[in-house]
């Protein structure tokens, strides 16, 4: 089996008062990019770092391929990580920092090169790292995550710093590698970019798992309780007709916003009434409004 | 196990020699090797400096003008310096100078090894790498020792260059290649190992780098002071001579009489024994050093 699933099953992590993470469990596919979304301490990053073997889980496990991280040989070779954004001896060079890792995991030096042409930072490769901006540090994480050529990727939060011209490139990348077939879980707080880039979704908040699906089927699963406004010549005759099921508030320029009734039913209440509908249009709910419907009262500060 | 889609040639050498290469490659690739080893050279220099003239006053006491009372003691003094057994030890020490504040510098390389991992959050990437933790260790373990031996290279070399030269300005005639010369600078390279070793550990424990730095310089400079103090203390209320060997306790303490072919204080215990004393020291802080980073969360 190679096709970078990871599995995450009844993960817990128990710090001294708190659960930061709670019997979670879910899967990420490959080929696709995974959007890790929950307020902030809902547990994201604890998560992720028990995938990496850095942390211990409590309880529960989470495998890569069947495996835990710890078990696989050269990981590195398997899955790329990018969990901080300044992760370099402040001293060395972004070259050096690189050569270490294939040093270590006996890839040829020379793969540090071609990442860091492949992010970008060939001019800045022999400055040291402590004179790299927020976004120069984060294209070397990535460059560091891609030595491998893994073919899972995690990213925590791998948009901080990035100015939009670097965000629109680490998106055109992400997708790129999930198009060629590879894993990529990302974890964000920001909805809006999730919402361009990924096809599946995790939610969580308080260490638990709140939703897990496409982003449509996310997006989906509350769009019952979605919106719909009404243009009619006779609203006073609508609103009595779509009786008790409906509740019926003015909008702008005369329209009636209805809550609780889905359109297809509005429609067919005013046919059978006999009221002329000039315009019925479906509010979806974007991302953000389900994300914060479905993590509501869970981002309290645990 | 995925094999078809990695591009990237198939992995080169063994585990524990590319960690210990990596490991190696962190240190050089910074300011820190040369500033210590500039460190090294200043200090080996400053002690052989002090060591010649203490020496040459054992040596040649300035008879005239000591007073009346404490001549016949320097007389006897100045005859125990140029006796075999004197110029043996006036040799070993000579030989090596400079092991006082070159261990202090093992000790720190030791130190920086673990503590910029945590510093500079690098650890995260190291671990990812290689998730063995035990192996990781032992190669920082391996790395730090290497470095202490490189210290100790430098400190012999310019002592090795300047004790002939040194004692041929003092008239005096004592070969270097006797076998009590040579162990102590053979211990000697054991006690910069050791403390660079001990350093790692003391790092490990306190992954802070701050905090471990100066812990270390604490046990290593006050330390000294403060055992022989307490020690001394107890010797005056509780005067046996047992009490005062027992100073060899104190790592710092260990490491001098480990390296004296002498008695390197009244009553010292053997050589052997603070050998022994600075081989528990490091068992017991690598092996923690090793315990602790296996079981501790990286974040």
């Amino acid at each position: 089996m190679s096709d970078g699933r990871i599995v995450v099953d009844g993960l817990t992590k128990v710090y001294k008062t708190v659960r930061a993470v709670d019997g979670l469990s879910f899967v990420v596919e490959g080929g696709r990019v995974t959007g890790f979304l929950g307020p902030n301490g809902a547990g994201k990053t604890t998560t992720l770092r028990m995938l990496l073997n850095l942390v211990t889980p409590t309880a529960g496990t989470a495998t890569i391929d069947g495996v835990r991280y710890a078990d696989l040989h050269d990981p590195i070779r398997h899955v790329g990580g990018i969990l901080e954004a300044s992760a370099a001896h402040r001293g060395r060079t972004g070259r050096n920092h690189l050569r270490i890792i294939c040093r270590a995991a006996g890839i040829p030096m020379s793969r540090a090169d071609e990442v860091l042409e492949l992010v970008g930072l060939t001019p800045a490769a022999d400055r040291k790292f402590k004179g790299y901006s927020l976004g120069m540090r984060q294209r070397l994480g990535i460059a560091a995550a891609l030595i491998g050529e893994p073919r899972v990727l995690v990213l925590d939060e791998p948009a901080n710093g990035l100015d939009p011209e670097g965000i629109r490139w680490m998106r055109d990348l992400l997708k790129a590698y999930a198009g060629d077939g590879r894993t990529v879980l990302v974890s964000s707080h920001l909805l809006s970019e999730m919402e361009i880039l990924a096809d599946d979704l995790v939610i969580i908040a308080a260490g638990q798992l709140v939703t897990q699906g496409s982003v449509a089927e996310v997006v989906d699963s509350i769009a019952t309780t979605g919106r719909t406004t009404v243009r009619t010549p006779d609203p006073a005759k609508l609103t009595a007709a779509l009786g008790e099921g409906a509740h019926v508030t003015a909008g702008a320029n005369g329209d009636l916003v209805v809550t609780g009734m889905d359109a297809a039913t509005i429609g067919d209440a005013a046919l059978a009434a006999g009221v002329a509908v000039h315009q019925l249009v479906t509010e979806r709910p974007d991302l953000e409004e389900v994300f914060l419907e479905l993590t509501k009262g869970k981002a309290a500060i645990r | 196990m995925t094999a078809t889609q990695v591009a990237v040639p198939a992995r080169r050498g063994h585990t524990p020699g590319r960690l210990i290469a990596a490991e190696i490659m962190k240190i050089r690739t910074t300011n820190t090797w040369w500033l210590l080893t500039l460190g090294i050279v200043l200090f080996t220099a400053l002690a052989l400096t002090v060591n010649g003239f203490g020496h040459h006053f054992e040596l040649y006491p300035p008879l005239d003008q000591v007073g009346e009372a404490n001549r016949q003691d320097a007389v006897t003094q100045a005859a125990i310096a140029h006796s075999a057994a004197g110029l043996r030890g006036i040799a070993a020490d000579m030989l090596t100078s400079g092991q006082f504040f070159g261990c202090l510098l093992a000790m720190l390389i030791g130190i920086l090894v673990i503590t910029n991992e945590y510093f500079h959050q690098t650890a995260t990437a190291t671990f990812m790498t290689n998730p063995h933790r035990t192996a990781v260790i032992m190669a920082k373990l391996v790395a730090a020792a290497t470095f202490g031996a490189l210290f100790w290279v430098v400190s012999t070399i310019m002592n090795v260059v300047t004790t002939p030269i040194y004692l041929h300005t003092q008239h005096v005639d004592v070969s270097l290649t006797q076998w009590p010369v040579v162990r102590s600078v053979l211990l000697n390279l054991l006690a910069f190992v050791m403390w660079a070793v001990f350093g790692l550990g003391l790092g490990t424990l306190i992954r802070s780098q701050i905090g471990s730095v100066v812990t270390g310089m604490v046990v290593y400079l006050i330390g000294l002071a403060a055992v022989t103090i307490i020690f001394h203390l107890i010797y005056n209320a509780y005067p046996h001579s047992w009490v005062l060997a027992a100073q060899v306790i104190s790592p710092a303490v260990a490491s001098q009489v480990m390296i004296n072919p002498g008695r390197a204080f009244d009553h010292a215990p053997p050589q052997w024994v603070g050998l022994l004393v600075m081989i528990g020291y490091t068992v017991v802080f690598g092996g923690l050093g090793v315990w602790l980073t296996r079981r501790r969360d990286i974040s």
